[in-house]
């Protein structure tokens, strides 16, 4: 029981103007299932936004969880989008892996509106696996796998999606190995070590792949008793390569085998720069519904249409399609820009699959809220084949 | 073995990650008569260029680019002593660079540095999540043609606009040209928030870093 949570739905249920027949929860289901939904679902990824449209810093959130809880919720009110994303930086998710004391060095807060700053875990792949070996995770943890001090928070947002009749669903972010490991020992590192310390690399993996798969355990149980339903795996492995992709993918496969079967609807979320060759293998893995994918960094030789189609073509009868506009450009570009990728995002997808229109990324903390309202409205606008 | 060989067998030990190698390479080719610049720009930075075009081709991807760099880096801490001994190669500019302040990230700086270096650009790096007042320090010590600002996310990018804030109010813009680079960069939005350009990469950048240096030197000359 949660009292900003009652309060909220004291306010808006039954009293919310419906958006098309379905309710953001089906819409979003339809969408997930290669089923037509009434129309284009929206639900771009909040999770730093959402706290400064509300009026809040992260500084003032970090450790008050009803004022993020607030946040979500009342830019959900506000916004209408089809899903409520949990606010969580990824990095929060290896705080059980430093002692309480000393988190406060690992996390740097800048100016109102920047970005949360983690320091990594460890220095060299040795520190890394010793930290694993030694359990690190577990000895700073007190009572659970909770794998962010922010769970709290997620329970209060599945409460809300609960109380208000599963008419909007919460989306919560997992972390996958790759990413864990990656995020510990900060990605340059791991990649350098991918080519120079394979053998070592491997080992981690293994162990991070343990942690992760226990930690589903963890998240199983709240889907159980909380009704967590809507679940993104945040993929790392973003600037591999495919010999990568073919050494270590394993570790994220067998996490994603064992995710799919715990939760109804499991998307990936992966941007970088090897993405078509990653986009081939997401195709593979049964069991994900969707994938969020943004542009490929780097030498792009396609245009944003003929990247959008090409996914598309591949996704076609397996995967929805998550995307659009870039986070650049809802950060950068003008509501016309936004409306305009939208339009080409959608033109070139809904002719192969369906489609969930948000950016491959998190939207950031500086995005006009005019670019956010235009990507909803172009969203809503468009006709479904 | 020939002069051309060598300096082939330094280039392919830099785009074959040879990380153990480079150093004998070396001290085999300064033993057999090569000068340091040779060995740098014909061989360790051929090396580079070659990485680029491989990498802009899809054939490496981001871990063997950064092995590369470790390894021109490894052969350069050999070379820059003797070369500041000898005197070094033509110097197409000089550049200042930094992750920008917030951003811990150094990823992408890790790789630019070495490309630029390896193009002719002498290169001094900053570090990472640098205050802006360190870039108007480093400006006033180094007096460099360039101020690279590095940025992997798209919030830290949005920090340009407060950085090049404090060098104009150091009295210091005119006398650099700007440049932003990262993942997330867009050169429109880096003009619009004072910078002079931005590339999302490296070998692309160096060919926007000669055409910056030209337009200082030529407004220098006109003033």
């Amino acid at each position: 029981m949660s009292e900003i949570v009652d309060a909220w739905v004291r306010r808006l249920k039954g009293k919310l103007r419906p958006i098309g027949e379905m309710t953001h929860w089906e819409r979003m289901a339809a969408a997930f299932e290669l089923r037509r939904a009434d129309l284009v679902p929206v639900a771009p990824e909040l999770d730093y936004w959402q706290i400064t449209y509300a009026g809040y810093s992260h500084a003032e959130i970090y450790n008050d969880v009803d004022k993020t809880t607030d946040a979500c919720i009342r830019t959900w009110a506000d916004l209408r989008t089809d899903a409520i994303w949990m606010y969580v930086d990824i990095s929060h998710q290896i705080e059980n892996f430093i002692p309480p004391e000393k988190r406060p060095e690992h996390f740097v807060h800048r100016g109102d509106k920047d970005y949360l700053l983690f320091k990594p875990v460890a220095k060299t792949i040795d520190e890394a696996i010793e930290l694993y070996e030694s359990r690190a995770y577990e000895r700073y943890l007190e009572g659970s796998r909770a794998v962010t001090h922010y769970v709290p928070h997620m329970l209060q947002l599945l409460e809300f999606q609960e109380k208000m009749d599963r008419i909007v669903p919460v989306i919560v972010g997992i972390a996958t190995p790759s990413n864990y490991a990656e995020t510990l020992v900060e990605v340059q590192q791991f990649v350098r070590w991918t080519v120079t310390e394979p053998k070592k690399v491997k080992r981690y993996l293994d162990l991070a792949l343990e942690e992760r798969l226990a930690a589903l355990d963890f998240y199983a149980e709240i889907a159980r008793k909380h009704g967590l339903h809507f679940v993104c795996l945040f993929g790392g492995a973003r600037t591999w390569g495919p010999r990568q992709l073919r050494e270590f993918g394993y570790a994220d496969e067998i996490f994603v085998q064992k995710a799919v079967k715990l939760f109804p609807y499991v998307f990936w979320h992966i941007c970088g720069h090897n993405l078509p060759e990653a986009m081939q293998l997401l195709v593979q893995w049964d069991g994900i519904k969707a994938v969020q994918y943004d542009m490929p960094y780097y030498s792009q030789k396609l245009s944003w249409p003929e990247w959008c189609e090409s996914v598309a073509r591949l996704f076609a009868g397996k995967r929805c399609a998550m995307n659009s506009p870039t986070t650049q450009t809802a950060c950068h570009g003008t509501p016309e820009d936004v409306r305009r990728m939208v339009r080409e995002f959608l033109d070139a997808t809904l002719p192969h699959t369906t489609a969930v229109v948000m950016p491959g990324c998190e939207v950031d903390s500086y995005s006009p809220v005019e670019n956010v309202r235009a990507m909803i409205e172009e969203a809503r606008r468009k006709p479904l084949p | 073995m020939e002069k051309a060989e060598r300096l082939q067998k330094l280039a392919q030990a830099v785009l074959e990650m040879d990380v153990e190698g480079i150093v004998p390479l070396i001290e085999d080719s300064l033993a057999a008569g090569l000068s340091p610049v040779e060995i740098l720009a014909e061989g360790l930075s051929a090396g580079m260029r070659q990485v680029g075009e491989r990498f802009k081709q899809g054939e490496i991807f981001m871990p063997e680019v950064l092995v590369s760099c470790d390894v021109y880096y490894r052969g350069l801490e050999i070379l820059r002593p003797l070369i500041r001994q000898t005197g070094g190669g033509p110097v197409r500019g000089k550049m200042i660079i930094g992750t920008i302040y917030g951003d811990i990230h150094s990823v992408g700086k890790d790789v630019a540095v070495p490309v630029f270096q390896a193009a002719g650009y002498d290169v001094i790096d900053l570090g990472v999540d640098v205050p802006d007042e360190r870039f108007v320090e480093a400006i006033r010590e180094y007096e460099p043609d360039i101020v690279g600002l590095g940025t992997y996310m798209t919030s830290t990018f949005m920090h340009t606009r407060e950085t090049v804030r404090v060098i104009e109010q150091a009295g210091l813009r005119d006398r650099v040209k700007i440049i932003c680079g990262g993942p997330a960069v867009d050169p429109a939005a880096a003009r619009r928030m004072g910078a002079d350009d931005a590339s999302d990469d490296a070998w692309e950048a160096v060919g926007k870093l000669d055409r910056l240096v030209e337009e200082l030197r030529a407004a220098r000359r006109s003033a």
